[in-house]
């Protein structure tokens, strides 16, 4: 008997103890968006989805040279070259990337084809939503990468710090 | 005093021998010095400097003439002021080199680098070298992080310029190492390439006309340490670390060279020599490295197709074979077994050729069976077998004591590699080369002797050297006593043939003739060459035989007899016993020889034929006719050929890229290559399509692979016993490796094999005596006036497997008549012309050409090419012909 009073005490402090936590989030700000309707914020070095970068005139920065297909620890880029010709040109100088594909399912976001790039073609940028009703969707062409993508959803937190430590690249 | 010497390299001790280059001995203690210019397979230049070491000598004492000694009693060094070029300082008693401890020499090479890097384009990532190339690698091992100077003062050239139309020359590239002039000078013997200007704005011109002709141009993109030179074919092909690397063979012609298929995502991207000093050291020719576009054309057969009227619809396997047993089994219980036939082409391998033949000769049960038609029927040879080239020749290292006597083939078109070997074995080495042939051909500039018979008079020509050896009493005797018979009777026959009729038959002096014989018999080893223009004629294969016996010159390496037969496995078309009274191992056949080829491709002369690999209809209308009167015809092919056309069933093979297999090569060596890319849809391997039709037809033969196949091979033909592809495919043993491992500028690697050569009859000791036989050589056809039309083969031939091969399509050439300028002024014609050339009721109309090396009384219309205008007046077997050329 007794120790059901007890009981009955206790678990109604605990109860307004767990409601006290509630109602003190009732006053605070949100912290859920309304994805999608309201757009997802995410720092500038995030590493989501590539896009595969133009030159100013319209030039693809490209050049086929698959050092990013080398660096890719996962294996996930394919690249084959070709020659560019006067009349049919795609990049700056000899060779362009005529077929380059880059697996989604297979890519682990680690930024390394971007590190490799020697003329900065290759950029990681900051859409996550990659989903596909299709798995072979999920490889993107040239043609889709080559496309600017910059989605409504997503914008840059500009709160973010960039500050090079002193000790960074020393032992 | 001995002829090695001692010296230090890097404090540790090396003998070797004396004139050796310090490079090389410094590869012995595996010390690799770094260079550009230098290649193992052509003479110094020290061009680049980047072989700097430092060189030491001991001091001598003047007034003793002793070694100075110090006071621990050592040698004193003396060091030279000035670091040395490794690559063409040769080494001397005594010497300490420095390469890696001497900080004046890593200095050195630092600088050296940083100046070739001083112009360099750095363009590593859009060039073809990269990841394999020289530059890189020693920038990295050896070279300063960084540059001095400014980066924007770099020269400049236009990036893409062509050569020729097969090499495209990137001059910001090139660090004027001169090993492509090199190769084309001293190994090629095409001096097309050299060097422009000086300083900063040297570079690479080629003046020939057509740019870059040569038949080997491919080979200086191997060469070139850095990307200055890539091949059109390949150019942007696949990053070199991106390919698998497959050890196969060229399957163009008889020479068998090694090669490495470059494939990528299934295709082909690119081939490479693979190095085997015994066949092509480092090199292939361009037909070899460009010619492969068959494999991945997309007019290859995918199915089997089954007649159903006028159509070919496509089949399944099981139906086209059942459909095959069928009518097979019909018709040889109709009419008999020897009512099928069977032709196979030489492009076979071995493994398909034994099948091939098995399933005629055990199941099917008749010896009608034949590899010869075209080429193949052009020139046989079953000299090999007694007295073909000893086993361990190498023609990449004869030369001074050696005779070579090449009749009647051109080998810079029918075996380009040959030629190169034997042109370096002339020119490099200094044997005595002897070409006698027809017309000129390449290997007269490149040879002492030249021997220009009359066409069709080849066999009088090695009857007449015979006779000359005999009256001159070079015979090699004691030899000749103990291993073959019936010199007498030989003498005899000569005597009675008369050695005088030679000269006229031939147009040559006695006396030439004598200095040849007398060249090639007092030889130390002395190898006879014999190819397509010498004919088809077994005289002249006895005269040969005859004349390596009687002189020696058989049983033992770099002696004997080489035919230059026309596809890669030729002579495993022999050795297969694809020949219908021969069986495997030149066994002559126990029943009945059956029909030849020829025969079978005469109206009535077979009901049913399986033909593999050929396609004689575009040989002959003749044959064509034949092939349309048969009940029935399998094809069983790469493309829809016109003989394909004309099947009631077509089976699609795999190409050599997508299977594996040997071949032997015209120097009995069987070697083997490995599977590289997948068949396109359904097609089979040619040896499993023999084995599902003798299944079929009642055979349970249990085959699964080509390795099993010649497991049977090695069983039951003695010749290849021990020749299973465990040993095939053995890697070289180390030591060979150390004497060979020179693939200089190539950073890839891929098994290094050497296959495996069958031995000879005169190589064996206990052999029965070779008996020496005579040939009255066939009367020469009535002198009839005329030129003599020549159909020689070209390298590059209109043939369907170098149809798809875009780069050299340019180099085919277009049906005309070569003729020498004073021919044509005789006939009063000029470049452009048209004649009519008639023989026989049989004329052509075709433009002329006049030829600088075409020689008179000869003209030149190579055969396959479009059209086959020279087939008509040759015939579909042979070479020339009499004829009369008008002006049309
Ligand atoms: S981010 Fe990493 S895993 Fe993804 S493609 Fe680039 S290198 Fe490959
Ligand atoms: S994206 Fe960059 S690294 Fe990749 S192929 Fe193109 S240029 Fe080369
Ligand atoms: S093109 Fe290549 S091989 Fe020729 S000189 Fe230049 S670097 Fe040397
Ligand atoms: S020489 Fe003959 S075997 Fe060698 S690469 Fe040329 S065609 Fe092929
Ligand atoms: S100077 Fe010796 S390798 Fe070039």
């Amino acid at each position: 008997m007794i120790n059901q009073l007890k009981d009955v005490v206790t678990g109604s402090a605990e109860i307004a103890k767990a409601m006290g936590v509630t109602l003190k989030y009732f006053f605070k700000k949100p912290v859920t968006h309304q994805y999608p309707d309201e757009p997802v914020e995410v720092y500038p070095r995030f590493r989501g989805r590539h896009v595969l970068k133009r030159y100013d005139n319209g030039l693809e920065r490209c050049i086929g040279c698959a050092l990013c297909a080398a660096a890719c620890p996962t294996d996930c880029i394919y690249v084959e070259a070709s020659e560019n010709t006067d009349e049919k040109r795609y990049s700056p100088g000899e060779r362009y990337a005529s077929t380059y594909d880059i697996n989604m399912l297979r890519c682990i976001f680690c930024g390394y084809c971007a590190e490799a790039c020697p003329t900065e073609a290759i950029v990681l940028e900051h859409d996550f939503a990659l989903a596909e009703y299709n798995r072979w969707d999920a490889i993107y062409p040239k043609e889709r990468l080559l496309e600017p993508h910059d989605p409504d959803y997503i914008v840059l937190r500009s709160d973010e710090e960039f500050k090079l430590s002193e000790t960074w690249g020393k032992k | 005093m001995s002829d090695n010497v001692t010296l230090t390299i890097d404090g540790v001790q090396v003998t070797v021998p004396k004139g050796t280059l310090i490079v090389e001995a410094a590869k012995q203690i595996e010390n690799e010095i770094p260079v550009f210019c230098y290649h193992g397979k052509m003479d110094p230049v020290g061009m680049c400097r980047m072989c700097l070491v430092e060189v030491g000598q001991p001091a001598i004492d003047r007034g003793t003439g002793k070694p100075e000694l110090d006071e621990d009693g050592n040698p004193v060094v003396r060091f030279f002021p000035k670091p040395m070029t490794a690559c063409t300082t040769t080494v001397s008693e005594g010497m300490v080199v420095k390469v890696d401890t001497s900080e004046a020499a890593v200095d050195d090479r630092k600088a050296v680098l940083e100046f070739l890097l001083t112009s360099h384009p750095l363009d590593c990532p859009v060039c073809d070298k990269g990841g394999e190339c020289p530059l890189q690698d020693l920038t990295i091992r050896h070279g300063p992080g960084n540059s001095r100077f400014d980066y924007e003062d770099k020269q400049h050239f236009p990036k893409r310029y062509p050569l020729g139309d097969l090499i495209v020359l990137d001059m910001e590239r090139c660090i004027i190492c001169a090993r492509c002039v090199r190769f084309q000078q001293e190994i090629a013997f095409d001096p097309v390439l050299a060097i422009e200007n000086r300083g900063r704005r040297a570079h690479i011109v080629s003046y020939s006309k057509p740019g870059f002709d040569s038949h080997y141009s491919g080979n200086t993109t191997d060469v070139c340490p850095v990307g200055a030179l890539t091949t059109r074919d390949f150019r942007f092909g696949a990053r070199a670390w991106e390919m698998t690397n497959v050890p196969s063979l060229c399957n163009h012609c008889g020479v068998g060279c090694n090669t490495v298929l470059g494939t990528r995502a299934g295709t082909i991207r690119r081939i490479m020599p693979r190095q085997n000093e015994a066949v092509n050291e480092l090199w292939i020719c361009d037909k070899g490295r460009f010619g492969h576009h068959f494999n991945g054309s997309p007019d290859r057969l995918t199915t089997p197709l089954i007649r159903k009227g006028e159509e070919l619809v496509e089949a399944t396997w099981d139906e086209a074979l059942s459909l095959i047993g069928e009518k097979f089994g019909a018709i040889k219980s109709a009419n008999g077994a020897d009512s099928l036939g069977g032709i196979a082409g030489a492009r076979l391998t071995n493994e398909d050729l034994y099948v091939f033949q098995k399933l005629f000769r055990e199941i099917i049960g008749t010896n009608n069976i034949d590899h010869r038609v075209g080429l193949s029927a052009a020139l046989e040879d079953e000299t090999a077998f007694t007295v073909g080239v000893g086993v361990g020749t190498d023609l990449g290292s004869v030369g001074k004591g050696t005779t070579i006597l090449n009749i009647g083939a051109d080998l810079d078109q029918d075996a380009p590699i040959l030629y190169l070997r034997v042109a370096g074995a002339s020119v490099k080495r200094g044997a005595h080369v002897i070409n006698a042939g027809g017309r000129r051909t390449k290997l007269d500039a490149q040879v002492q002797t030249t021997l220009r018979y009359n066409y069709g008079s080849a066999a009088r020509l090695a009857l007449g050297l015979l006779a000359s050896v005999v009256s001159q009493g070079l015979v090699a005797k004691e030899w000749a006593d103990s291993r073959t018979s019936g010199m007498a009777d030989l003498e005899k026959a000569l005597k009675n043939f008369g050695a005088d009729k030679v000269a006229e038959a031939t147009g040559l002096t006695t006396n030439a003739i004598d200095a040849a014989a007398k060249a090639f018999a007092e030889a130390e080893n002395g190898i006879i060459i014999f190819g397509l223009e010498a004919g088809n004629d077994p005289a002249l294969r006895a005269a040969l035989e005859a004349l390596a016996l009687a002189t020696g010159h058989a049983g033992k390496p770099n002696n004997g007899v080489i035919a230059v037969l026309p596809h890669a496995n030729s002579r495993g078309a022999i050795d297969m016993g694809i020949l219908p009274d021969r069986l495997p191992g030149y066994k002559p056949v126990e029943s009945n020889a059956g029909l030849s080829a020829v025969e079978m491709l005469t109206a009535g002369g077979v009901k049913g034929l399986l033909i593999a690999a050929a396609d004689p209809a575009v040989e002959s209308e003749s044959y064509k006719q034949a092939l349309q009167q048969l009940d029935f015809l399998v094809v069983q092919e790469l493309f829809l050929t016109e003989t394909a056309q004309m099947a009631d069933v077509v089976l699609p093979a795999k190409g050599n890229a997508e299977r594996d297999g040997s071949y032997t090569n015209l120097e009995r060596r069987v070697q083997t290559f490995d599977m590289g890319v997948p068949a396109p849809g359904k097609a089979w391997a040619d040896w499993l399509i023999f084995t599902g039709i003798a299944g079929q037809l009642g055979a349970d033969w249990a085959y699964a692979s080509a390795d099993g196949v010649m497991a049977e091979i090695t069983q039951r033909v003695p010749l290849y016993a021990g020749m299973d592809f465990k040993n095939l495919t053995a890697p070289i043993s180390l030591q060979r490796k150390t004497e060979h491992y020179i693939y200089e500028g190539m950073s890839f690697t891929t098994d290094i094999r050497e296959g495996i050569q069958w031995a000879t009859v005169a190589e064996s000791d206990s052999a029965p005596k070779i008996p020496l036989r005579f040939i009255e050589p066939a009367k020469a056809s009535s002198q009839e006036q005329g030129l003599t039309l020549v159909a020689p083969r070209m390298l590059y031939d209109g043939g369907r497997l170098l149809a798809e091969a875009d780069v050299v399509n340019a180099h085919i050439l277009e049906p005309q008549l070569m003729l020498s300028r004073s021919d044509a002024q005789k006939l009063g014609v000029s470049t452009g012309d048209s004649v009519t050339v008639s023989q026989n009721g049989t004329a052509i109309t075709v433009p002329v050409y006049i030829e600088r090396t075409v020689s008179e009384g000869v003209a030149l219309l190579p055969r396959n090419l479009a059209g086959r205008p020279a087939e008509k007046l040759v015939g579909p077997n042979g070479l020339y012909s009499t004829v009369k050329v008008e002006k049309s």
